[in-house]
């Protein structure tokens, strides 16, 4: 069961992610820093779900829940320790200062994705959530609708990256 | 305080005080060592400080097999690899790491590769990624008091063809042995005294306030404050003392044991930075950003550094102070113990005399704020809160 919520948050986390991609310019900024062949993957151990992003010729996309070779991989020990992060009742920082997860890669990009991760947060999660886990104040550069109308719309849609070779 | 949650590990045994190297073959044999590599530098070996290491092994009757002595300031892959094709050109069963942050740090990358057989040290790079056993014992004798490294999980190594910084944490780069001897550290100039010294206040005052501090890490990170107060100035005033200089090494010990169960926070965040930017010393970086880091944080954990006064500047002290002014009143305890060893050896208190310059500091913000050491910080900091704390520090 819990699985199963983690991997409908995924679902969403992982469209609301390129949708702040398309619409939040401190993201853009993020993502146009990340290095050509970028695989972000979440992983819940030991049998998943998983959600993916990468940069591969200048696009940046949503992979979903598909196998990938990662760069940076986000593995959370158990699902009880991954489902208050994604349940919006405990930050992703806290969580890995707990010993929730495992980083393997470049710690300074695993800086950048959870710099993301907190905005992208601060769209879909309400407000009662997100100050508690937040490190600081949401700040949204556009509408918490047009956030959830392009979560909804886009899955897969390439994101042209800043900078990158597309 | 309790946290919700958290882990604590430091399985690494501890040999501290006089005659504690010649001890070193003990444990080799405890090991079932019989060729060791020493792993040191060029000016440990001229000033003889690694050949009372070398020596004990051979009056032990485990002598080393090799010793490598060409490790740099900045661990770089090249060494590692180096290392270990020398371990293995030797036939050696474990490494005897004598130095400060490089050399143990190359230590522990060599470790990697010798027991995964890497080619590439970057498949390792990050948090709790390394697995299964370490196959190289591995005794650390530090000659500065201040990383901490013979007792943390840490490593930072370089990649100086990609011009990558690659930091590894896992519980699998903890020596088996550290070696505090006074000998190591008893002729260590005063402004290195100094600097090192306020690294390891650095490390017990972070990882007290930080995000994963816990009930056990505070402990060493008190302790390591109490030794440090006592016996920095005492270190600096009569050097050659040798219980100073082992009381400082066990500070240094203590805040290691501290800061890798709770980690560090902003200020080792901007210190990694200047130093990798603009050269600046990590113990000086240490020195000069610490009040302002705490000054930054106050806001958030005025109280835990209300607590750490006791141990800053002493029972009066702090019994004097109002607590809600005691979080303030440690912040001065830091400044004024910077002020003296300004005074005593000449050490910076500012980043412009420590040699950074106003266009560095955008790029050290920038740099900054992608540092791990960021993520425990207990205030959040973006680009400019951290300009903003340069600015001041400058």
């Amino acid at each position: 069961m819990k699985r199963r919520v983690i991997a409908i948050v995924f679902f969403f986390l992982g469209r609301g992610f390129a949708a702040c991609a398309r619409l939040d310019s401190r993201v853009k900024r993020e993502i146009g820093r990340w290095a050509e062949g970028t695989v972000v993957t979440l992983r819940v151990a030991p049998s998943g779900p998983q959600t993916s992003w990468s940069v591969r010729d200048g696009v940046f996309r949503h992979l979903g829940a598909r196998e990938v070779e990662p760069t940076l991989l986000v593995t959370f020990k158990n699902p009880e320790g991954a489902l208050p992060v994604f349940l919006g009742m405990k930050g992703v920082l806290q969580a890995f200062a707990e010993h929730r997860s495992t980083l393997a890669g470049d710690i300074s990009l695993g800086m950048s994705v959870v710099r993301c991760l907190h905005i992208v947060e601060g769209y879909l999660f309400p407000a009662i959530m997100t100050r508690r886990i937040l490190p600081s104040p949401a700040h949204r550069e556009k509408s918490v609708v047009a956030a959830y109308a392009l979560t909804l719309a886009v899955s897969s849609a390439p994101v042209f990256v800043e900078g990158g070779a597309a | 305080m309790i946290p919700d949650y958290y882990e604590f590990r430091n399985s690494t045994k501890i040999l501290s005080g006089t005659g504690a190297i010649e001890n070193i073959t003990f444990e080799l044999a405890n090991m079932k060592v019989s060729r060791p590599l020493v792993l040191t530098n060029k000016q440990l070996r001229s000033l003889g400080v690694a050949d009372i290491v070398i020596g004990a092994l051979e009056k032990g009757l485990i002598p080393a097999a090799a010793v490598y002595d060409d490790v740099p300031v900045d661990s770089s892959v090249s060494t590692v690899n180096e290392v270990a094709k020398a371990y293995a050109k030797a036939d050696c069963d474990a490494i005897v790491a004598v130095g400060g942050g490089s050399v143990l740090d190359t230590a522990k990358g060599a470790s990697i590769v010798i027991t995964h057989g890497a080619t590439d040290l970057m498949q390792y790079m990050g948090s709790e990624v390394l697995v299964g056993d370490r196959m190289v014992p591995f005794v650390a004798v530090p000659t500065t008091a201040g990383t901490g490294s013979e007792v943390t999980s840490a490593a930072v190594i370089k990649d100086t063809e990609r011009h990558v910084k690659m930091g590894f944490v896992s519980y699998n780069l903890l020596p088996d042995v550290a070696v505090l001897d006074p000998r190591m550290t008893v002729g260590l100039p005063p402004r290195i005294t100094a600097a090192t010294g306020m690294d390891a206040l650095c490390h017990a005052v972070e990882a007290f306030s930080c995000r994963q501090a816990n009930p056990l890490s505070d402990c060493y990170a008190r302790a390591a404050i109490d030794l440090i107060r006592e016996y920095l100035p005492a270190a600096l005033a009569k050097p050659k003392v040798q219980e100073n200089r082992l009381a400082m090494a066990n500070a240094a010990l203590l805040a290691g044991v501290s800061f890798s169960n709770s980690m560090v926070g902003i200020v080792h965040a901007i210190g990694h930075a200047c130093g990798g930017v603009a050269g600046v010393p990590h113990g000086e970086a240490m020195a000069i950003l610490l009040p302002h880091g705490m000054t930054y944080n106050l806001g958030v954990v005025g109280d835990r550094y209300g607590e750490l006064l006791l141990h800053l500047a002493g029972p009066q002290a702090y019994c004097t102070e109002h607590p809600a002014d005691r979080g303030g009143a440690a912040i001065q305890a830091v400044r004024a113990l910077n002020t003296m060893l300004h005074d005593k050896t000449g050490m910076p208190l500012t980043l412009s005399e420590a040699g950074v310059t106003e266009e560095h500091l955008p790029i050290i913000a920038r740099t900054a704020i992608d540092d791990g050491a960021m993520a425990f910080n207990p205030r959040d900091a973006g680009y400019d809160d951290v300009l903003t704390l340069l600015r001041q520090a400058f």
